[in-house]
């Protein structure tokens, strides 16, 4: 049996995969790069290193017989990073590649598609909620910029909105966790990949902003004091994302 | 006065409109402007009351003229007063949406000099943002009662969502409460932008911009002038029908004013009422209830132990337990513990195999509930049918247990039995 790294891209999951087929690898675990856990020493490791050609024919057969939606539903489940997404995702290629049943990939309630399904819907409402909860702060060179740490890798799927939104604007949002940005020159230009070596200074640079405080004001004047419910906010807005939300981090009047 | 001050007493002013949603409109960004609008809505973060906040949501004066009962801002209340100009309001909503901090600008006023002057403000601030500013986000303006039909007509172009409140929902408390108001009055703008809308709706183009996009809103309070879950409901379920509304905002009365006419300050705000009233609503709008399903002449009052969908399925046991193979979709909406997404599921699970308990639970069922409404491949024949007076207890939450408090002169309260 193998325990078979890759580098943690879904690009990389699909070339092993393919492998697997090629190969008829005999695999026990996959195991992204960025994984801590130990290996597991009763296996064999083996490296597969990552093809673009060999992880678009596989996109291509999984459209042809599934079709694009379902290709994005695995696409974002893997961002959840979940450990042992990998081997789901596997069980699911096999069942579908298998051709028993004809209908398969159009059951969203098959043993091996339900959990996936639960993933990626998990990883898209986080997405969706990341989308109001992304806070700018204008730059000295009057870029804005803001840093999140999001439970997922939704980066990327967040990118087209802004993108949308503040079109003629420069920005950059920065995911600190795993350590890559975009930043967009409000030029109409594709948004570049950066990564930033010095986020300590960077993140003090973003308190200098006046219009925080304005923001924080507000915050605490919208809210009724009668009603005050500190089960509900935490359920609505989870304590994890406060670290990057000024309206959170200055001292409350009340809770 | 600074803007930081006069944003405080604004905001602080505006707090207790109770609407923030920032949905149903899209729009791409203007050419060379800031900020689109997305149909689904987005809210940015929660007050520490819980209440989703998505707009900025302020007051562009507090001065009012009139002196209605419930309201912090009559004109009888001594408290500081405060007028945005338009510049500030326009730079402040700006800089906010910049730094992803809103959706964009609801905007409502005390009524200063007369509605029409009223009107014209948040129209002038509108319009600025919209044109000057080449602004895209979304803006919820209110409609001032009284004003004149050209002015609300503009705020229609200007605006993605438009708002009036009927404030409490029988037309003659309202006028005991707030003698300068009455229903007639609040209908009149309300009747006017739903006729709008529908006759712009035939002639528009792609080009030309669109009238309330986002359609219109209103809001009344709760618990302040003795008024059953019946009327509420019938007249929500109105304003839906005939005023194509978008939603129906409730607010629990919260006792700002000392005045004979109100309940005492010391009353607590009906929390648990406004959340069932908010449920009910739901069920009207995605579960396809009829208002008359949930409270009817027998029980005017929805049950504040029980949510009114279980309620519902306990009064009517001859429907239930229902097969999740075979029942209809509107059927398993109506399962107490099945929302819609896992309607949807399992409406397009089961065409392919059974749907067993396991299932269930993975696709995010509160079996809990679910269990007495449903029967699967592994139910036993003898537990396929409903004791309402059974399952009721089941589902209410656990009674907290007695706190001792052993230093106290007061004899001990048992909670009573039965």
């Amino acid at each position: 049996m193998l325990s078979i790294s890759y580098d943690s891209s879904f690009d990389g999951f699909l070339s092993v995969v393919f492998e697997i087929y090629r190969q008829h690898l005999d695999v026990g675990e996959i195991r992204p790069d960025r994984s801590e856990s130990p290996c597991n020493m009763f296996m064999q490791p083996f490296r597969i290193e990552t093809s673009d050609e060999s992880a678009q024919r596989l996109k291509r057969a999984i459209i042809n017989q599934a079709g694009l939606e379902i290709l994005n539903t695995l696409d974002v489940a893997f961002r959840s990073e979940e450990d042992g997404i990998e081997m789901k995702i596997l069980a699911y290629l096999r069942k579908l590649f298998s051709e028993e049943d004809s209908r398969y990939a159009k059951n969203p309630t098959s043993d091996e598609m339900l959990p996936i399904y639960m993933t990626a819907r998990s990883v898209r409402h986080e997405e969706g909620g990341m989308l109001g909860m992304v806070r700018f702060s204008r730059m000295p060179d009057g870029t804005y910029f803001a840093e999140i740490e999001p439970k997922y890798d939704i980066l990327e799927l967040m990118i087209g909105h802004f993108r949308g939104r503040f079109a003629n604007e420069r920005w950059a949002i920065y995911d600190s966790k795993r350590g890559f940005g975009f930043y967009h020159d409000g030029k109409g230009r594709e948004p570049i990949p950066i990564c930033i070596p010095n986020m300590r200074e960077v993140a003090a640079a973003t308190k200098a902003d006046e219009f925080v405080r304005l923001w924080q004001d507000y915050y605490q004047s919208i809210a009724i004091k009668e009603r005050e419910n500190p089960k509900l906010l935490r359920r609505c807005l989870p304590v994890r994302y406060w670290k990057h939300l000024p309206e959170r981090q200055a001292p409350s009047k009340w809770a | 006065m600074d803007v930081r001050e006069k944003l405080n007493i604004l905001s602080a002013a505006a707090k207790y409109d109770v609407s923030c949603s920032s949905s149903g409109s899209k729009r791409q960004v203007p050419g060379g402007g800031l900020g689109n609008a997305c149909s689904a809505g987005i809210c940015h973060t929660w007050s520490s009351d819980g209440r989703c906040i998505s707009l900025l949501k302020v007051l562009m004066s507090n001065a009012c003229k009139y002196d209605c009962a419930y309201c912090i801002n009559r004109r009888s209340n001594d408290i500081p007063r405060a007028t945005f100009t338009p510049k500030e309001l326009i730079d402040l909503t700006l800089e906010f949406y910049r730094r992803n901090y809103i959706e964009g600008l609801f905007l409502s006023s005390a009524v200063v000099g007369t509605p029409d002057r009223t009107m014209e403000m948040l129209i002038q601030v509108a319009k600025e943002l919209r044109i000057v500013h080449k602004f895209g986000g979304y803006i919820h303006l209110k409609a001032i009662p009284g004003a004149s039909s050209e002015l609300l007509y503009q705020a229609g172009l200007y605006a993605d969502r438009s708002s009036v409140n009927i404030e409490i929902p029988t037309d003659k408390a309202l006028q005991y409460l707030a003698p300068e108001k009455n229903h007639a009055s609040i209908y009149k703008p309300m009747n006017f932008l739903a006729e709008r809308k529908l006759e712009y709706k035939t002639e528009h183009s792609r080009y030309s911009p669109r009238f309330l996009p986002a359609g219109q809103s209103t809001q009344m309070i709760v618990g302040a002038a003795g008024e059953t879950d019946l009327q509420i409901l019938t007249l929500s379920n109105g304003f839906y029908k005939q005023q194509q509304m978008k939603r129906v905002y409730f607010s629990g009365y919260v006792p700002i004013n000392a005045d004979k006419r109100l309940p005492a300050l010391t009353t607590k705000p009906p929390l648990v009422r406004e959340h069932r009233l908010y449920q009910a609503d739901w069920l009207m709008r995605f579960y396809k209830f009829g208002y008359d399903e949930i409270v009817d002449k027998v029980n005017p009052n929805l049950d504040l132990e029980l949510d009114p969908k279980a309620s519902w399925a306990l009064r009517h046991p001859e429907f239930f337990p229902i097969d999740i193979q075979t029942a209809d979709y509107e059927m398993l909406l109506r399962v107490p513990g099945i929302g819609v997404k896992s309607a949807q599921l399992i409406a397009s699970g089961r065409r392919f195999s059974k749907i067993r308990l396991e299932h269930l639970k993975k696709m995010g069922v509160v079996l809990k509930r679910a269990q007495y409404f449903i029967y699967h491949p592994d139910t036993p024949a003898c537990l396929r049918r409903l004791y309402p007076e059974m399952v009721r207890p089941l589902l209410l939450p656990k009674p907290q247990s007695l706190q001792l408090d052993l230093f106290s002169n007061q004899p001990l309260a048992l909670p009573a039995v039965g």
